[in-house]
């Protein structure tokens, strides 16, 4: 029977939650497309893992080589380049993460196989593999089909497909040997690096104010953080203004910052792009304010002020205050 | 005939527009329009990378272009913000203008590098307490005494005048001599020379981060290698220089004015009242109709002045029309501007009402309306 | 120290209004403004400081319409020595796969030890164009690179992984890097780099002069075709508080204290 590979992402000792995402769509898409659902797993030392993926999967291939065990896209790509060559699954899901945009391309270009990225829905039409990306920040979404093959790669974008529990599935674990010969030489892992921790941490904080690219300058800034202030919560942002070099690093929420999740969350003049959107959607309650009435964070908040930050958060800083005396 | 901006001239507009973006923040706009004060390290910033150096030639660290590229980096520097536009565009004022036509190679090669690098600021000092618009006689003076030419006197309203390095002062050299400007000379003084003294001017309407002074000149002693051009033929340098300059008060006016009418227009479209947006009502959208049509002529004015000064055609007529026109469309639009945003209009931190008192010196310094229409009239029955 | 530095010219459209063209295959451009793709500008700065750094030289390459030379002066006007546009009826339609093969057919006879590309472009955020370069010309590459050191022979770079974690590698030159936001300022266009950049070399390139075949680029080289675009359905919209500013607080404030935030 064909298989449908699902990528596992692991780093530090834990398997990322795209993993369970994946595995979570595959098995839809296997029952449909009539295939086995396949968990491919590369590391070292990894029998844990792989017992947690043969709940989620029909069958858990795993490479073991110590050469896999921090991720590097060349040996990665050489293993999964013989995996897929010999085993031409119909299709190998792999996460839009770091891992993933770093693996997924080239991977398919030795292949010789069709790849899109960062899906965020996928179905087979007949023979023919359509899925839905977003394009334009979020702002719009564009159906494409896939170069008919009897193979297919994607990248699913992360937090947007969701894992479910299902009764375990009892996959069955087998052992491939590493077709890693010799040692990967051009490129190199050397270590983690965890940037230090700043003086606030906003992923403790129940109250979040946080601001992205609409603040324009610094001086609706020192606004923003008169409410923040007055409210009892702490400034964050989105990566705009972390690359403007406006807040340090740690204050920035998304998928390449911090995951909160505290009981409010004012968005200002963030359009709410999904690295943002994923960082901070479990939010208690949402309220964005921002200009555009089409942006992107109204789908997430709860509720929606459309009007120039400068006017409004003034005015809110105000109300707050006198509601506090 | 062409009245397109050349690609070079598209990526010069969009530079002075990266960078005001970020450099021209409100927040410096509205502090220094209340504190009076010279954006310094702006204007810095701003020489660095050539902004203020546009019309010098290369050899003396300038860009090499014409008035026209001068008045692209002018307008949008003004339409970000008038006062910090204006202040840090006449950095260079006029003394590199005037050496690059009468100095010595001595004089050039002195004065007008530093001042292309933003390491210097230059005046001009032709306004006295009781000659403005009339510089046809001065009451200062300079006497010869040696090898040094002795300054007495008092100059109003200079431009810089506290924060510039270099000075080209309009003295009185021969005192006899009918009609009296052909007894004016031009002099290049440094500061920090004993008896030169500047005195900010507080309380101006607007521009207020472009410093103006006045300058007191006693037993300011300078070589007479200081001299600029020829003696007594300062009068004619200096009418000659406005030809230059007024241009680039047109390019400041529509700037300001272009700048305005942009806060207004999206003002417009997002200000709900009786439910819906107020360009909604013809009122309101007639207005920025009239606004945005008299901006577009003001600006093809100002270039044609410009290209014409630049092809070696100057036309006094046409920079005078193009100065005039211009800076009433400015007081125009910046007026009409505020009175699309009503009470909130009024108030500092919707900044157009910065434009609008801001607006009002294009109408007066570099020659006022008045002298601009005395020129266009001369200039017509000559030529009718 | 030569780099490559391949740029993309794309529309502004993260404050802009979108409207979806008739023909629901692209989007409308008319009133957009475009200029350099956010990511290729921190990438093209990374470049021009690796030159002045170490020497060598500074190659901009785009695959795109005429209007993608601003894009490309601005590149000079940086600091790039020489430009590239490669444009021709054929191209249009390729994607990410199709571009990065045009750009390999250029690529693979210039001299480089480096190409520098933005880990995504603003548009179509696919990700793929660098590393599917890199691949083709058989060389390593890193994307989301936050810090570039040059070591002897190799690059030390931090990648940005999630949560605010950063993984340091070590790869050997010549190498594809692909970079992320905010690995550097980009520096402002001066009046003396704009001169400069109006006598430096651009070359444009059509589909004969890179040796391919109208079938390997466009749609019928590429490996998606786009079907239909269309404004993401609303699953759940934000109540929108309406009124004037003072009633818009007053209902925020309610809010709040309903919820015991206040």
């Amino acid at each position: 029977m064909k298989e449908l590979f699902v990528l596992a992402e692991h780093r530090q000792g834990e398997l990322r939650d795209v993993t369970f995402e994946m595995l979570t769509k595959g098995m839809e898409l296997s029952q449909k497309t009539n295939a086995d659902l396949t968990a491919v797993l590369l590391g070292h030392n990894v029998q844990e893992f792989a017992k947690k993926l043969a709940n989620h999967a029909k069958k858990v291939l795993i490479i073991d080589d110590a050469r896999l065990e921090n991720f590097n896209a060349e040996a990665y790509q050489r293993v999964l380049f013989h995996l897929i060559s010999e085993r031409k699954p119909s299709l190998t899901l792999v996460g839009h993460t770091a891992f993933g945009v770093d693996l997924a391309p080239s991977l398919a270009t030795e292949l010789n196989l069709p790849l899109a990225t960062d899906c965020i829905d996928l179905k087979f039409e007949g023979e023919k593999l359509v899925v839905i990306r977003q394009v334009y920040g979020g702002k719009v979404n564009v159906k494409a089909s896939l170069r008919k093959s009897d193979s297919y790669i994607l990248t699913l974008r992360p937090a947007t497909f969701e894992a479910q529990e299902t009764k375990p599935q009892g996959g069955k674990i087998v052992k491939i040997a590493s077709p890693l010969s010799e040692d990967i030489t051009y490129k190199r892992f050397i270590e983690y690096f965890q940037p230090p921790a700043g003086e606030v941490d906003i992923a403790t904080a129940d109250i979040i104010v946080a601001i992205g690219r609409g603040i324009k300058d610094t001086e609706n800034m020192l606004v923003v953080e008169k409410l923040a202030e007055a409210l009892g919560g702490v400034l964050a942002c989105s990566r705009p203004i972390v690359d403007k070099g406006w807040l340090p690093n740690d204050r920035q929420v998304g998928t390449s910052g911090k995951i909160v999740k505290p009981k409010l969350y004012i968005a200002i003049g963030i359009s709410g792009q999904f690295q943002h959107i994923s960082g901070m959607k479990n939010s208690d309650l949402i309220i964005a304010i921002n200009k555009d009435s089409k942006a992107p964070i109204f789908r997430t908040a709860d509720y929606g002020v459309v009007e120039d930050l400068f006017k409004v958060v003034p005015s809110l800083t105000d109300k707050i205050l006198e509601e506090k005396h | 005939m062409d009245f397109e901006l050349t690609e070079e001239q598209m990526a010069i507009k969009k530079a002075v527009k990266e960078f005001c973006e970020k450099e021209f923040t409100p927040e410096l706009a509205l502090e220094l329009d209340e504190k009076e004060e010279y954006p310094m390290a702006l204007y810095k910033k701003a020489a660095k990378l050539g902004f203020t150096s546009m019309r010098f030639p290369e050899k003396y660290g300038g860009q090499g272009y014409g008035v026209l590229e001068d008045c692209l980096v002018i307008e949008e520097m003004c339409r970000s913000d008038p006062g910090l536009g204006v202040a840090v565009t006449l950095g260079t004022l006029m003394l590199p203008d005037l050496l690059l036509k009468h100095g010595t190679e001595e004089q050039r090669q002195k004065y007008i590098p530093p001042l292309c690098t933003g390491e210097k600021i230059s005046a001009a000092a032709f306004s006295e307490p009781e000659h403005g618009s009339d510089i046809t006689r001065m009451d200062t003076t300079a006497v010869k005494s040696g090898n040094e030419w002795v300054i007495n006197g008092s100059k109003e309203f200079i431009t810089n005048a506290t924060v510039a390095d270099f000075f080209c002062v309009l003295c009185q050299t021969d005192p006899k001599v009918t009609p009296s400007h052909r007894g004016e000379s031009m002099f290049a003084v440094d500061r920090g020379t004993p008896g030169l003294d500047a005195t900010k001017l507080k309380g101006k309407m607007g521009i207020k981060p472009c410093v103006t002074g006045s300058l007191s000149l006693s037993d300011v002693k300078v070589p007479e290698t200081n001299l600029i051009g020829e003696l007594n033929k300062g009068f004619y340098y200096a009418l000659e220089l406005f030809d230059e300059t007024r241009i680039a008060i047109a390019a400041e006016a529509v700037g300001m004015a272009q700048g305005a009418f942009e806060r207004a227009f999206s003002y417009a479209k997002e200000r709900k009242q009786f439910g819906s947006p107020i360009i909604q009502f013809q009122g309101i959208s007639f207005k920025l109709a009239d606004m945005a049509t008299k901006i577009e002529t003001a600006r093809l004015i100002t270039y044609k002045a410009a290209w014409l000064f630049d092809q070696g055609k100057m036309d006094p007529m046409i920079t005078a029309m193009a100065k005039a026109y211009a800076s009433r469309v400015a007081m125009d639009v910046t007026d009409e501007a505020i009175q699309i945003y009503g009470g909130y209009g009024y108030l500092a931190d919707y900044h157009v009402e910065r434009f609008h008192r801001c607006a009002k010196i294009t109408e007066i310094y570099e020659g006022t309306t008045e002298i601009q229409k005395l020129t266009i009239v001369r200039y017509l029955l000559k030529r009718m | 120290m030569n780099v490559i530095v391949c740029v993309k010219h794309v529309p502004e459209t993260a404050e802009a209004e979108i409207a979806i063209h008739e023909s629901r295959k692209r989007i409308k451009t008319e009133d957009l403004v475009f200029d350099i793709n956010e990511w290729d500008d921190y990438a093209v700065e990374e470049a021009v400081l690796l030159k002045e750094k170490l020497g060598g030289s500074v190659t901009a390459i785009t695959v795109g319409s005429e209007d993608a030379d601003s894009t490309l002066r601005k590149c000079l006007a940086r600091g790039a020595d020489k430009a590239v546009r490669l444009t021709d009826k054929a191209f249009e339609g390729s994607d990410s796969y199709a571009i990065a093969k045009i750009l390999y057919k250029i690529i693979k006879d210039l001299p480089f030890d480096l190409i520098l590309t933005g880990a995504q472009a603003g548009d179509d955020g696919c990700a793929q164009v660098g590393v599917v370069l890199a691949e083709l010309l058989g060389i390593p590459h890193v994307t989301m690179v936050k810090k570039v050191e040059s070591v002897e022979g190799h690059v030390k770079v931090n990648r940005e992984l999630e949560g605010g974690l950063e993984e340091i590698v070590e790869a050997k030159l010549p190498v594809l890097l692909a970079v992320q936001t905010g690995i550097n300022e980009p520096r402002y266009i001066s009046i003396m780099g704009i001169r400069k950049a109006m006598k430096k070399e651009m070359k444009v390139l059509g589909l004969k002069d890179v040796g391919l075949t109208e079938e390997e680029v466009g749609e019928s080289g590429s490996w998606i075709t786009v079907e239909k675009m269309f404004i993401p359905p609303v699953e759940k919209e934000a109540e929108i508080l309406t009124g004037g500013v003072d009633e818009i607080a007053t209902k925020i404030v309610e809010t709040l204290r309903a919820k015991g935030l206040i």
